[in-house]
């Protein structure tokens, strides 16, 4: 196949007046818009973010045209304000989010401005991240093609975005699975003010993929609507009739700056800034118009003339829109979670036979399977044969429930997050666990979807939010090491928006997986994998059973000090009560079960009692969740200590692999037991 | 003589010194200026020999204004004319994409009835690809000032004896 054979369906001889009055209509409002951008930051009404697209009209005007709203899903970038337009986004829309107001459609001010979106129509939220929405477009297209319809996922991007890591897992990833992705590729030349040189070896980046298999490569002067419009028709018909993946690179030109906080005199010259504009594609499509009489001048003047008065209206109406209120700033952390209303304080007591860990969560993960025909779960190592996840958690789900349900990944972390959070877009009925990570400390090269998956509520202003839980095997006292012993939970509960749940016992683990599941949102679900066998770990499980997030569980009474603790270390410190019960110290051991949100209650019911708090976690002491803890006591609950806050935790270096430098580096029962001992004896 | 244009654009700086330097071998009288960014289709086909300037803009493109006029192109009958081109292209900036317009220009007069002469030996260049070249040759003649600025003068000698043979 000749990859550059695009039918010629649309040109100027022969396209529909009504259609070329109403893409010159767009162009010239669009551009009227991304003119008149800068002045209201000049005016301080707002707009302080503004990248100009004049230069990217054509290839613009043709991504719009050919998304159908609410059937294909669009990704767009911050220089799409002419695709936003094209797409259906009303001009006074765009405004409102350019000067941030309330009812902006996109995300009521939270987000920045030239960031257009509708969600309700499947014009993503997306983020200033340049790139990393194509591993949204990858997911949406998974779910188009495991739901059988007959629609493509769009991203939308700058050549410079390619030279990111997550955007060739997005290109591999599309490519192997056969989705129907287009990849528009706008490329001006620039990423900022760094040249495509120093960006990569061939000046068409879209080649650098030339290998892959079952990616189409189309190029297009994005400066011409006509070459773009047929370049984009033919891209989305072999999206559709293949079901394969197009990168379609589109050449523009930036007539402006990168963004009115550039300034693009500063590096390129007078001859090239007099060369680009010269190619102006809204220039052009006006001379064609006339030239092969398509329209008349006075006709053109027109069409001018009434995207003038259009532009006029909605700057009228826009500027009388309200601002966002300051008081709603929380709303939109967290969607709302699943109510337990069977166990609503994650408590039961249930007797019978004791199962593990592991069994509790493989047992619950096909529970909710069967429960939801829409729960998916991928991850690396998830499934071949009889492995089923990196510790068999997961084992017999592939053959229960089939491989476009149950499936691996390739090695790439952000690729399994992000698609989770791309794929959970298509429909709020989709549930999806992922295997984040082998390790919970290999997640790090997907902590940019971390992120994205944190804001994406707030910033839509509670449109979208991905229902994903995202499960790691955390921890050490495994001999592991580096990579595969170490806690991440400190740094990840740092950042608003998901929710951290970190079990001790097979039947929190359960009742927390479920809840996790059936919950709107972000989870972080992290398993101590030290304890996935451990018969200390085992209790009984109720088959239907839920924990509610943010209720801690007392796992021992006691009146002389408050140990507040989660995860392997829940374990050490029962074992050190019950060493210092034997002395006749009664301990109290809060598992904390959930870290966000947390149970401030039982912490403060529990203080109230004993006036002594020791906080014990796995996690290093210094910069981990316990100094969060530790802080929160001494500021809201001075009063009732006795005696300062104490931690135990991991010193501050890494895990050591030799069990003799772990188990130095590590807390244990006999740190937790002298800890306690100090502060009784306070 | 048969008519003879030459045409490129009057806005343009090194295509317009190419074009002088052509012009003045064909000699005085024996050759028309013709401005390519207000051409119509009678001016172009009033011609029997024609000489396009035709530069190659960013990656491979044709400049603004032949390509706004490759739609009036498409409806024409160019049996009996002959064509040569001539454009500024840059080996060293855009090795993939070298001379490229020159390429597309002589697939659309050639798809119409067009006879393209004056090609060029790829000799002394270096670049990557260009769909100015078929079986070996450059279909038509590369100038390349911002790398052989020096080697301009002879090629345009050269290829105007050339062309002058058949452009009688």
């Amino acid at each position: 196949m000749d990859n550059q054979k695009v039918p010629k369906l649309y040109t100027i001889k022969n396209t529909p007046k009504e259609v070329l009055e109403k893409w010159f209509y767009l162009m010239v409002i669009g551009r009227a818009i991304d003119d008149k951008a800068p002045n209201y930051l000049k005016q301080a009404i707002g707009w302080s973010y503004h990248a100009p697209y004049a230069g990217h009209d054509g290839i613009q005007l043709a991504i719009g045209q050919h998304f159908e709203k609410n059937k294909d899903h669009i990704f767009m970038y911050y220089r799409d304000m002419l695709t936003a337009l094209s797409c259906g986004i009303t001009p006074e829309e765009v405004i409102l989010n350019g000067i941030s107001k309330a009812t902006d459609v996109s995300s009521g001010g939270r987000h920045m401005s030239n960031h257009f979106s509708k969600p309700e129509w499947n014009i993503h939220n997306f983020s200033s991240l340049t790139g990393n929405h194509t591993l949204h477009a990858v997911g949406a297209a998974r779910a188009l093609k495991y739901y059988n319809v007959d629609a493509v996922s769009i991203s939308v991007q700058g050549e410079s975005s390619l030279s990111e890591g997550f955007v060739y897992e997005a290109i591999n990833g599309a490519d192997n699975e056969e989705l129907p992705v287009i990849f528009t590729v706008q490329d001006n030349g620039y990423g900022i003010s760094v040249p495509k040189k120093d960006q990569t070896a061939n000046r068409k980046v879209a080649n650098n993929f030339s290998g892959f298999k079952n990616t189409r490569i189309i190029h297009c002067n994005g400066k011409d609507v006509f070459d773009s419009m047929n370049a984009m028709a033919e891209a989305k018909r072999y999206a559709l009739a293949e079901s394969k993946p197009v990168i379609l690179q589109a050449n523009c030109v930036r007539m402006r700056s990168h963004s009115n906080s550039d300034d693009h005199l500063l590096y390129r010259s007078e001859a090239e800034r007099n060369y680009v504009v010269e190619y102006d594609p809204l220039a052009k499509l006006r001379r064609l118009l006339i030239r092969y009489n398509r329209f008349t001048k006075e006709e053109v003047a027109a069409i001018e003339e009434k995207a003038k008065a259009g532009l006029k209206t909605a700057h009228k109406a826009a500027l009388k829109a309200p601002d966002p209120d300051p008081a709603t700033i929380n709303d939109f952390v967290l969607p709302e979670a699943y109510e337990a209303k069977k166990y609503p304080d994650g408590i039961h007591n249930q007797e019978g036979e004791k199962k593990k860990l592991i069994t509790a969560l493989n047992e619950t993960l096909k529970a909710e399977f069967r429960h939801n025909p829409d729960t998916f779960i991928w991850g690396q190592d998830m499934a071949n044969k009889d492995k089923g996840g990196i510790f068999n958690v997961s084992k017999g789900l592939q053959q229960e429930f089939g491989p476009k349900r149950v499936f691996n990944a390739p090695i790439a972390e952000d690729f399994i997050v992000g698609t989770a959070n791309g794929m959970s877009r298509h429909d709020s009925k989709i549930r999806i666990v992922v295997e984040g990570a082998e390790f919970a400390d290999y997640f790090w090269p997907a902590m940019e979807q971390y992120v994205e998956a944190s804001h994406d509520y707030w910033r839509s202003n509670g449109k979208f939010a991905p229902n994903v839980t995202i499960r790691l095997a955390s921890g050490g006292y495994i001999g592991g090491g580096l990579y595969h012993s170490q806690n991440i939970e400190g740094s990840l509960a740092s950042i608003p928006g998901v929710r951290i749940v970190y079990p001790s016992f097979a039947d929190d683990a359960a009742g927390l997986l479920r809840v996790a599941i059936r919950s709107k949102g972000p989870t972080i679900f992290m398993e101590p994998k030290a304890l996935y066998q451990d018969p200390k770990a085992a209790t009984v499980v109720p088959d239907d059973f839920e924990v509610p997030f943010g209720k801690a569980r007392v796992r021992r009474e006691g009146n002389a000090l408050s140990v507040i603790t989660y995860g392997n270390t829940t374990h050490m410190c029962l074992e050190a009560a019950e060493k210092l019960a034997q002395e006749g110290k009664s301990l109290e051991v809060i598992d904390l079960r959930s870290l966000v949100p947390l149970d401030k209650e039982a912490i403060f019911n529990s203080v109230k009692k004993t006036n002594r708090v020791l906080v014990v976690h796995e996690d290093k002491v210094h910069g981990g969740f316990g100094g969060e803890l530790a802080a929160m006591v001494a500021e809201e609950a001075f009063e009732w200590l006795d005696a300062p806050v104490k931690r135990v935790g991991s010193i501050f270096t890494p895990v050591g692999f030799n069990r003799i430098l772990e188990k130095a580096v590590l807390p244990d029962t006999d740190k937790i037991y002298e800890a306690a001992k100090q502060l009784l004896d306070y | 003589m048969a008519k003879t244009g030459l045409f490129y654009s009057f806005n343009s700086n090194k295509t317009k010194l190419a074009a002088d330097k052509i012009a003045a071998g064909f000699g005085k009288g024996n050759i028309d200026m013709v401005n390519a960014e207000t051409l119509t289709e009678e001016e172009f086909l009033a011609y029997s020999n024609l000489v396009l300037g035709v530069p190659t803009w960013f990656d491979g493109e044709l400049p603004n204004y032949w390509d706004e006029f490759t739609p009036a192109l498409e409806g024409l009958d160019l049996k009996g004319k002959i064509f040569a081109f001539f454009g500024l292209g840059d080996q060293k900036g855009y090795p993939e994409n070298f001379g490229d317009a020159i390429g597309i220009m002589a697939e659309l007069v050639e798809a119409r009835g067009g006879k393209v002469i004056g090609l060029t030996s790829t000799e002394g260049y270096t670049f990557e690809s260009s769909r100015a070249v078929r079986d070996g040759q450059f279909l038509g003649l590369l100038l390349d000032q911002e790398n052989q600025a020096r080697l301009t003068k002879k090629r345009i000698e050269g290829w105007v004896a050339d062309i002058g043979k058949v452009m009688k």
